[in-house]
């Protein structure tokens, strides 16, 4: 995106003196403008999976952020794994509940098909715990990555 | 609904689908051509069971 501005600059340059002023002055409202759609797009792909990548046409990793982010926190579910919630108490809850929070809504979709509660005694419900917290990672790091394609950066 | 479904699995297979579901988002988020996913999935995945079982089996001696 930004590449795009400084080219605008240097065509209106060659063109004449005026069209480079009004271009070197609009440039930075564009840059803003394009900052401000790529953390939307970013927030976007961190509340629904893949939307973020969907939004800029990446078919692809679209859907598969959203069927591994899904299927991970389905596993983590249908495993019994301890979903966090706020109140969790100490640092370790505290990090659990900002993992699991990165699936952004299928959070509150965890937390509504979990209606049994978890189950930790057991080894499925300890592997759905970081189940569902990798998938919020995972999550996370799709979101970023969408930002950084709005951004322009090469993904 | 999906809580009623009790999903028992081995430690194995739970590694497994980790890894593959791991595997495949990092394949699409990091390579564009085809091939080159199908690569890089493969190849994580082969990876991911290595090191797994390999800790597994280096941790076996301190299980009891």
């Amino acid at each position: 995106m930004s590449e795009e501005a400084t080219t605008g600059t240097t065509t209106g340059l060659e063109a004449g003196t005026e069209t480079a002023t009004a271009d070197v002055a609009t440039a930075p409202e564009h840059q803003q403008g394009n900052e401000v759609l790529a953390i939307a797009i970013g927030v976007a792909g961190w509340l629904v999976p893949g939307l973020g990548h969907a939004l800029q046409k990446m078919w692809g990793r679209a859907l598969a952020c959203f069927l591994t982010v899904g299927a991970l926190v389905f596993l983590g579910v249908g495993m019994r794994g301890n979903v966090f919630g706020s109140e969790g108490g100490d640092a370790f809850g505290m990090l659990g509940y900002i993992a699991d929070l990165g699936t952004g809504s299928f959070y509150f979709a965890a937390r509504a098909l979990e209606t049994q509660g978890s189950d930790v005694a057991h080894a499925e419900g300890d592997y759905g715990t970081r189940f569902l917290a990798a998938a919020g990672v995972l999550n996370l790091l799709a979101a970023l990555h969408a930002y950084e394609a709005a951004r322009g950066r090469k993904a | 609904m999906i809580a009623t479904i009790a999903l028992t699995l081995s430690h194995f297979q739970a590694m497994t689908l980790f890894a593959l579901l791991i595997s495949v988002a990092f394949g699409f988020l990091s390579r564009r051509r085809t091939s080159d996913r199908v690569k890089y999935i493969i190849w994580s995945l082969f990876l991911f069971l290595l090191i797994g079982v390999g800790i597994g089996w280096a941790m076996y001696p301190f299980s009891r």
